[in-house]
């Protein structure tokens, strides 16, 4: 009982500090670019959910793997049956990977570089942090472009990654159409977060 | 002759395999989208019940619902209209709860069903579950 009552004691105190520095959005759109000469390959989400926390500059991103939306079915059914295992009966994976969860990607990091959230120039600025793919987390750092303001927040970002580098299996009779650097883009309005 | 004979039906055999083959091929890699709304439902749920599923214990309910066709009930908390055009309405919670996409053209072609589903009215659709972020996703709705 004296547990609930700290647990809602605390989570009063959080929200009641964090709430007027956290911006979000679910609706931030997300896509990636892995085309060769021989196949146009991109995909698009435009449901991944981020919050911004402006007081420490904190950065959270999340999508679900089968949002993605391709331009054939059948590479939506590889993409989700194969590579990212994300529709993968837990039954049908390797031991090592039952446990881990494909159903979605994510990223939580922080703004490293210098910015004054009250002016409303864009800047560029680094963000380091933990992305996971597919069950693996590497540290990486991105170029954010962001737009402050007081009612909003735009943030556009483009990265590179390499399947292998996240244990994406890529068959070699299809090598030579899916391209060894996937590019990501995202892109992002937020809005402040209210509860 | 006799030879010259079946010389030909290999021939045709051949022929009707790589037409046969190609045309597999053909339809493999284009083939349709899958239709939620045309498949039954494999849950029928109120998302009450799917969120206290999720929160009790999200990799088992990833596991079980990951994909497949669900139908969920709910009041409506919120209705949203995506850049591309779809509609999420969001049940029970707005942020926490059950938020279900339309996609354009299913809310063109059910915009009659649709109109008097406002906030705070009671929803169901059917749709392909996603899985959790803070809320559950669940794409390719249509409403019933």
């Amino acid at each position: 009982m004296n547990k609930l009552i700290l647990c809602i004691a605390l989570s009063l105190i959080l929200f009641n500090a964090g709430a007027q520095n956290r911006y979000f959005t679910k609706d931030a759109k997300i896509n990636f670019n892995s085309s060769t000469p021989l196949e146009d390959i991109i995909a698009e989400s435009n449901q991944a959910t981020t919050i911004i926390d402006v007081a420490n500059n904190e950065v959270a991103f999340s999508v679900l793997i089968t949002t993605f939306k391709f331009r054939r079915a059948l590479m939506e059914e590889h993409f989700n049956e194969n590579y990212m295992e994300s529709s993968k009966p837990k039954e049908s994976r390797d031991a090592a990977d039952k446990m881990k969860d494909f159903s979605k990607a994510k990223f939580k990091g922080k703004i490293i570089s210098p910015i004054d959230w009250k002016s409303e120039k864009q800047v560029v600025a680094d963000v380091k942090g933990d992305l996971t793919i597919h069950g693996v987390t590497k540290e990486v750092t991105l170029k954010a472009q962001i737009t402050p303001g007081k009612n909003k927040i735009a943030a556009t970002a483009e990265f590179k990654i390499i399947p292998q580098d996240y244990n994406i299996a890529i068959p070699s009779a299809v090598k030579g159409k899916i391209a060894k650097e996937v590019t990501i883009l995202i892109d992002a309005v937020y809005t402040p977060y209210q509860q | 002759m006799a030879k010259i004979k079946t010389f030909r039906i290999i021939l045709w055999i051949f022929l009707i395999g790589i037409v046969v083959g190609v045309s597999a091929l053909y339809y493999v890699f284009n083939m349709p989208r899958r239709d939620v709304s045309k498949e039954k439902a494999l849950y029928t749920l109120d998302a009450k019940q799917l969120i206290s599923d999720f929160k009790k214990d999200e990799s088992a309910a990833t596991a079980k619902y990951i994909d497949k066709a669900i139908m969920v009930k709910g009041e409506i908390k919120s209705i949203r209209t995506l850049d591309n055009h779809s509609m999420v309405f969001s049940l029970e919670d707005e942020m926490e709860g059950v938020s279900c996409t339309i996609d354009s053209a299913d809310v063109v072609a059910n915009a009659s069903k649709l109109a008097p589903l406002t906030k705070g009215s009671t929803g169901t659709f059917k749709g392909r579950c996603s899985g959790m972020l803070m809320d559950i996703q669940v794409i390719n709705c249509v409403p019933e």
